[in-house]
């Protein structure tokens, strides 16, 4: 069974290092063939009935993966020699095809030839690594057609010209990947197929179509020797490229060893490197060096670029993207930012882009190939070229281009096209493409993940009410105040007025994580969403509707599970004192924030309920005003109501979000429900605790916003978060509206807040500027947030009654769940603001419209204003 | 990093259960009274044994026991990266204490007072594993030397990566961080006799990591006493019976 | 190790006299070679010499470091001997040390010549990279397993053999490196430069025991020495290094005579030992 053969390898690192790996070689791996007689069949992964059984070459699945993902290609066998190749040059095609293996639907088989003893391939002497590998290849190759007799053709895919001779020669049956697509007779495949590059056939003439522009030529890249010596000399520096999202043509790389920022102008000097993409950058010299003024449209002002950096946050981006410039009669002019040019690529950092082709006339006579080229939505990529059949098909689509390679020769990289999503302008498509752009799974969830939920219908049993752990609190008058139509309720309320004269106040959140279970299908599929997506006309939610909308939701008048947080509090809103403990509850109304609001408006309702919310009312005035006391920022930020129309999905109106005192109240309990529980699982897992920060903004982060202000004659004190709340009170000027500019101004100066792990940071660190609260984190809404998930967990193992799953012991496990709630938060903040952007584009695209607006900012070339009415 | 590949093949080839391939020789040191060669993988240990003869610092004479000593070192060549101090080191000298007091625990030092016993052993190649190497080329070279034993004892390590309990780690196996399991075994008696670990695991876990290593230590077991017979073999052969 | 008694000592020294050995072999017979090369797969070359019970492991490492300043073409060798104390009880601890010190010192004068590096049995000036930059540092790592008298010719011998075993990985120095920096080394995985070891010197230990010269002494016999000298000669019969140990004072015309038969002796050490490596080298490369 074993044989042991010593396998001699080197390494670097400075020194040379010999060493030694054993490398074992069985006879009990299986090949995978359920018509094969000899193996074990149990383990079979490909079809009893495959005429053809496909052997792949490292590069044809490196290039093709789109096209190995179309199910029209099956019956594959990956053999380890090329998926170990995959894995050391592409982590992500690796990925992929992981993926593609052990997906139970697709018959793809990994055969571990390495391993077996008739397959294994020693290498000889002078022979190179990849020739190694594609003997390796061949010889599994012969093995397979031997082993399973005549039953099935062999056929090895190789886009290598020498690996095919060879392969023919030997007496295996060899084609390229073009023409075993073509031999499937379908022509839409034909599409993804990757066109291969001049290495392997001769290349067609892939020049740009206009003759004038044919010899745009870029500087070769350096070879990565050269580049690591440069970056310990110091003539090169290392950095991530970020492309100006006005300009294309403008990028700027963050550099340490400058500590500032390189300015790359220009095509030539950015040399086919992509936004994201880890570069190389050589300084030009000093003469060279553009000026500000010339960086007009270079202001990065956008809303979606209030994702200003943390100084010290785990994001490797580089620090502020301010750069201080635009309005003229600004001092130095003359003052020059370092300038470069790119001289080689450490990491690509290429995916698949949303986008349309730009429109061009149709070749004269269709079926043929053409060259197309496409345009992507997000502005700071490249124009890529693509061939395609179906010219005529899709160029009113939207589609998906996945980038492949860019040659010095040519203008714009080459790509492949991937799919269609739809027709542009239409409502569906664009909002399709705002979920692809961030990375928003919208799929419905999986047959596995919804075998984690209960059956329906639910109720609370007898055993979750026998349980000692749980209160029964169905006794009290509970109650819930959300947005209206709104089914998924996961926080409910309760006050009651002691004797004594304090106030006994409750918040109960949805008990979650009694369903949710660590490890189960369903909490990975949470945590992979992170949270639930608002779009304007639908919502993607990060656990199934049976969850969100009935087992876990605080309905009104049915008995359900919670977590309540319950405080002893004096009529001024001082806390005694603070239990945590699980429940039962029965809501006895859920009311929506209006119907709050007129209970307590009209002072004629006498009833418990009323007087409960009204006394919480008064509670919650005092912690807010005491928040205020203490430095909390009331900023507005511009929330906009779409309404409607329920056949046409289209929207109807659009105003603005009315905040009312109903909604001041809930906000102000479940933030001091949040700080509660912050405190308390702090001081139990002080290393493993999953809080929320806000760090505060720098100077340079509130530059704008005080540049404005002065502009103005405004003068803001920024020197702490109380300052600057008190002087945008006192921010006030004849326009009614000028108060609110301010803030939303104030507002794009802001950090964003951050989930973090306790253990990662010190405590004066992990402040909330915004609140000025020391502690914070997530806790009432686990039903849309997965970062209350986990808190949830951590209070129930403070408390004794729950068992910390051991991903908690693993500090880098616990800051990399945190980055991807992060990142996920962002996405799906940035997805919110384009479908509203999207759909009031759809608004105004059928009722032009003339309004008053304000002018916020200057620029050289163009002015940026502010509607009250729309708010935009 | 992958250790344990979805095909359930770790990075040498092995699957979780298996162990590397075990080598022993008897009788490698002429001049000691016994000596033993133990190859697992390419972890490859000399272990010496001189005695039981007289004392040599009076001081530390027992008597009514034989006084177990024992001596670790690895040669300067037996890492990847040469090693420049090859004695006295604290691993060295920890290693040292570990394997004296497991094998004073199975030989009978009361048969033998005032005496004692040496046991030297050299790591010429060293690819994890190598405190369970070292403990049997020890059994192996004290049964050469003819020294009373209650029990051979075998060690075998284990660890725990990707989910996977592992047997007998190598080196890039061992320095991945995860846990690592070292457990020594009296195969007739059924005790264990030295247990180690490194870093975290939980506890119903741990239960069968050292079940899994235990498992093993019969296994080495069993070749051990193979070896032996051969050996006895041998020497009845020369002596022309 | 047991004292010898009296009639034991006579024994050697008679036996000797008469130039019939305790095992049987001649003055100036060595006792049977056994070579086997690359034991030590992680080390670039290695090998372990058995003679009779003396069982000794050399390795060869290479690594990349700098010339020293006065000697910018020529690389670095340095040699290093540990005594195991499976060799022997007292060499535990820091027993060994003085015995190990001794032989690699001996050593290094033997096969290494004098500071300036000129009359090296090893040809340093193959093992620079980039003068005056790069150059092979190899550091030889001996271990004496067992010992049983003549360390110091098998240490030679095994060293020999290491050093025939030896691959060095070819180096490729990438272009466009000035000045002063470091340049950069590809080191290839591939392939591999043999070492010439036809000019390294064996060494060939005589032992005075009474008015005899013997070969080869077991400790025993060591024992009994009154002095010896350890000669190393290359194959073209040139003297390398010279040792003398012991008390006893030798007349100069006896030292002369010794080396003679040194020389002798050791042609004949030479052949067999470099068909020993020879076999244990296509053995290897076999199997």
């Amino acid at each position: 069974m074993l044989h042991s053969k010593t396998f001699v390898k080197k390494t670097r690192g400075g020194k040379v290092n010999k060493q030694v790996r054993e490398h074992y070689l069985r006879d009990d791996i299986y090949c995978g063939a359920p018509i094969c007689k000899l193996c074990d069949s149990s383990a079979a992964r490909l079809s009893p009935s495959a005429s053809t059984i496909l052997l792949l070459d490292t590069n044809v699945v490196l290039n093709q993966i789109d096209l190995l993902e179309n199910p029209a290609i099956d019956d594959v066998v990956m053999l380890s020699v090329v998926l170990d190749e995959v894995k050391n040059k592409n982590m992500g095609v690796y990925n992929r095809v992981r993926a593609l293996c052990s997906n139970s639907l697709r018959r793809f088989f990994v055969f571990a030839n390495e391993h077996h003893k008739d397959t294994f391939v020693k290498e000889m002497a002078k022979e190179s690594k990849n020739d190694r590998n594609d003997r390796a290849i061949r010889v599994a190759a012969q093995w397979y057609q031997s082993h399973l007799g005549g039953a099935a053709r062999i056929l090895l895919i190789t886009n290598d010209k020498e690996n095919k001779r060879k392969a023919i020669a030997e007496g295996i049956s060899a084609e390229t990947i073009e023409s075993y697509v073509k031999s499937l007779d379908r022509p839409d495949l034909l599409d993804l197929v990757v066109q291969p590059s001049s290495e392997d056939v001769e290349m067609e003439e892939v020049e740009d179509l206009r003759p004038s522009k044919r010899k745009v030529i870029y500087t070769e890249h350096k070879p990565m020797s050269e580049i690591t010596s440069g970056l310990h000399r110091g003539i090169y520096h290392q950095g991530k490229l970020r492309v100006n999202r006005y300009n294309p043509f403008e990028a700027y790389v963050g550099s340490e060893s400058i500590g500032d920022e390189i300015i790359i102008y220009g095509r030539t000097n950015m040399n086919r490197a992509f936004d994201g993409d880890i570069v190389a950058v050589e300084l030009l010299p000093q003469d060279q060096w553009h000026e500000e003024k010339s960086l007009s449209i270079a202001d990065e002002e956008d809303e979606e670029e209030d994702v200003h950096l943390v100084p010290s946050s785990a994001d490797d981006a580089p620090r502020t993207t301010n750069l201080v410039q635009g309005c003229s009669g600004d001092t130095n002019a003359v003052s020059s930012r370092p300038s470069g040019c790119v001289v080689g690529i450490i990491k690509r950092n290429w995916h698949s882009y949303c986008g349309s082709l730009e429109p061009m006339p149709l070749p004269a006579g269709s079926g043929g190939t053409a060259h197309a080229l496409f345009v992507s939505k997000d502005r700071r990529i490249p124009k890529i070229r693509i061939h395609t059949r179906q010219l005529e098909n899709l160029l009113d689509k939207r589609i998906i281009v996945a980038v492949d390679s860019w040659d010095r020769l040519s203008r714009y990289p080459s790509g492949h096209y991937v799919r269609t999503i739809g027709e542009i302008g239409d409502r569906d498509t664009e909002s399709e493409v705002v979920l692809i752009e961030n990375d928003i799974n919208s799929r419905p969830f999986s047959s596995q993940v919804l075998a984690c939920l209960p059956p329906l219908p639910w109720s609370v049993s007898s055993e979750d009410l026998a349980n000692p752990v749980r209160q029964d609190l169905r006794d009290l008058r509970v109650f819930s105040v959300d947005p209206p139509g709104c089914k998924d309720i996961d926080d409910a309320l309760h006050c009651t007025a002691l004797p004594s004269g304090n106030f006994e106040v409750g918040v109960h959140i949805a008990d979650v994580t009694n369903f949710v279970h660590p490890g189960s299908p369903l909490d990975d599929e949470a945590s992979q969403r992170g949270t639930s997506v608002y779009l304007v006309e639908r919502r993607i939610d990060m656990l199934p509707k049976p969850l969100t909308e009935d087992i876990c939701s605080l309905r009104s008048d049915v008995e359900r599970l919670a977590f309540s947080v319950i405080w002893e509090m004096t009529p001024e809103a001082d806390i005694i004192s603070t239990r945590y403990t699980k429940s039962v509850i029965k809501s006895c109304a859920a009311l929506s924030y209006i119907e709050a609001q007129a209970r307590m408006d009209d002072s004629r309702l006498m009833d418990p309920l009323t007087t409960d919310l009204r006394n919480m009312n008064v509670l919650a005035k005092k912690m807010r005003s005491r928040r205020i006391e203490r430095g909390a920022l009331t900023l507005a930020s511009a929330e906009v109501k779409f309404q409607i129309d329920t056949e046409t999905h289209d929207p109807l109106d659009i105003g603005m979000y009315q905040i009312r005192e109903a909604n001041q109240m809930v906000e102000e309990f479940m933030l001091a429900a949040n700080v509660s529980v912050a405190d308390k699982i702090l001081k139990h897992f002080s290393l493993c605790s999953l809080l929320r920060r806000h760090p505060s903004p720098t100077r340079e982060m509130l530059e704008p916003l005080l540049r404005t202000a002065a502009a103005v004659g405004l003068n803001l004190d920024v020197s702490s978060s109380k300052a600057l709340a008190e002087s945008l009170d006192r921010a006030v000027g004849d326009d009614p509206y000028f108060n609110k500019l301010i803030r939303i101004l104030a507002t794009r100066c802001m950090t964003q807040a951050v989930y973090f792990c306790s253990g990662d940071l010190s405590p004066p660190e992990y402040h909330h500027y915004g609140l000025a609260a020391p502690l914070y984190t997530h806790f009432t809404s686990p039903i849309r947030r997965y970062a209350d998930v986990i808190v949830h967990r951590l209070l129930s193992a403070s408390l004794g009654i729950y068992k910390l799953p051991s991903i908690f012991q693993d500090r880098s496990q616990l800051t990399s769940i945190a980055d991807n709630l992060n990142y996920r938060h962002r996405n799906a903040q940035m997805a919110s603001r384009a479908s509203v952007e999207l759909h009031t584009l759809i608004y105004f695209r059928k009722r032009p419209t003339d309004t008053e607006a304000r002018v916020v900012k200057i620029r050289s070339n163009g002015f940026i204003v502010f509607v009250p009415k729309y708010v935009f | 990093m992958e250790f344990v590949s979805p095909e359930g093949l770790r990075l040498d080839g092995r699957r979780p259960m298996e162990m590397r391939q075990i080598r022993a020789e008897i009788g490698a040191v002429a001049k000691a009274d016994g000596s033993a060669v133990f190859e697992m993988g390419n972890t490859k240990v000399i272990a010496a044994v001189y005695g039981p003869r007289e004392v040599q610092n009076r001081t530390q004479q027992i008597n009514d026991q034989a006084l177990v000593r024992c001596e670790y070192s690895m040669a300067n060549f037996s890492t990847g990266d040469r090693m420049r101090k090859p004695k006295g080191d604290r691993r060295s000298t920890e290693i040292s204490l570990v394997i004296r007091q497991t094998m004073e625990a199975c030989i009978l030092t009361h048969l033998m007072p005032r005496s004692q016993i040496d046991i030297f052993v050299q790591v010429l190649q060293a690819d994890g594993g190598t405190r369970s190497a070292c403990i049997n080329a020890a059994t192996l070279a004290l049964a050469d030397a003819g020294i009373p034993m209650r029990d051979l004892v075998t060690s075998c390590s284990s660890g725990y990566l990707n989910s996977t309990p592992l047997l007998d780690l190598n080196y890039v196996e061992d320095s991945a961080g995860g846990p690592d399991v070292t457990v020594g075994f009296l195969p007739k008696v059924d005790k264990v006799t030295l247990l180690q670990m490194d870093s975290k695991l939980p506890i119903d876990i741990f239960e069968n990591v050292m079940q899994l290593a235990i498992e093993g230590c019969k296994a080495i077991a069993n070749y051990i006493r193979e070896i032996m017979l051969e050996n006895t073999k041998q020497l009845e052969y020369r002596r022309g019976i | 190790m047991v004292g010898l008694s009296l009639g034991e000592k006579h024994f050697i020294q008679g036996g000797i006299a008469q130039d019939i050995r305790s095992d049987g072999r001649k003055r100036l017979t060595y006792r049977p070679i056994n070579v086997e090369t690359g034991v030590i797969p992680q080390a670039n070359g290695s090998a372990r010499i058995r003679m009779g019970a003396t069982d000794v492991i050399s390795t060869v490492k290479a690594e990349l470091g700098k010339p020293i300043s006065l000697q910018p073409d020529k690389g670095k060798v340095s040699i290093y001997v540990d005594c195991s104390p499976t060799a022997a009880p007292m060499f535990e601890g820091r027993g060994g040390e003085e015995l190990s010190t001794e032989l690699s010192v001996a050593l290094q004068r033997s096969l290494l010549g004098g500071k300036s590096g000129a009359g090296a049995g090893i040809d340093l000036s193959s093992l620079v990279v980039v003068e005056g930059k790069i150059c092979w540092d190899l550091y030889i790592d001996c271990l004496v397993v067992c010992s049983d008298g003549n360390l110091l010719d098998a240490l030679g011998a095994a060293i020999k053999a290491a050093l025939s075993n030896t691959g060095i990985p070819r180096v490729q120095v990438a272009a466009g490196a000035s000045g002063d920096e470091q340049p950069e080394v590809d080191i290839s995985d591939e392939e591999f430069l043999q070492f010439d070891t036809s000019d390294i010197p064996v060494i060939v230990t005589l032992t005075k025991v009474g008015r005899h010269y013997i070969v080869d002494a077991t400790t025993e016999e060591e024992s009994q020495m009154s002095s010896a000298i350890s000669i190393s000669v290359n194959r073209k019969g040139h003297i390398c290094g010279l040792t003398k140990r012991g008390g006893a004072g030798l007349d100069p015309s006896i030292v002369l005579d010794m080396i003679s038969v040194a020389k002798h002796v050791s042609e004949q050490l030479i052949n067999k030992l470099d068909s020993e490596i020879a076999a244990a080298e296509a053995g290897d490369d076999e199997s």
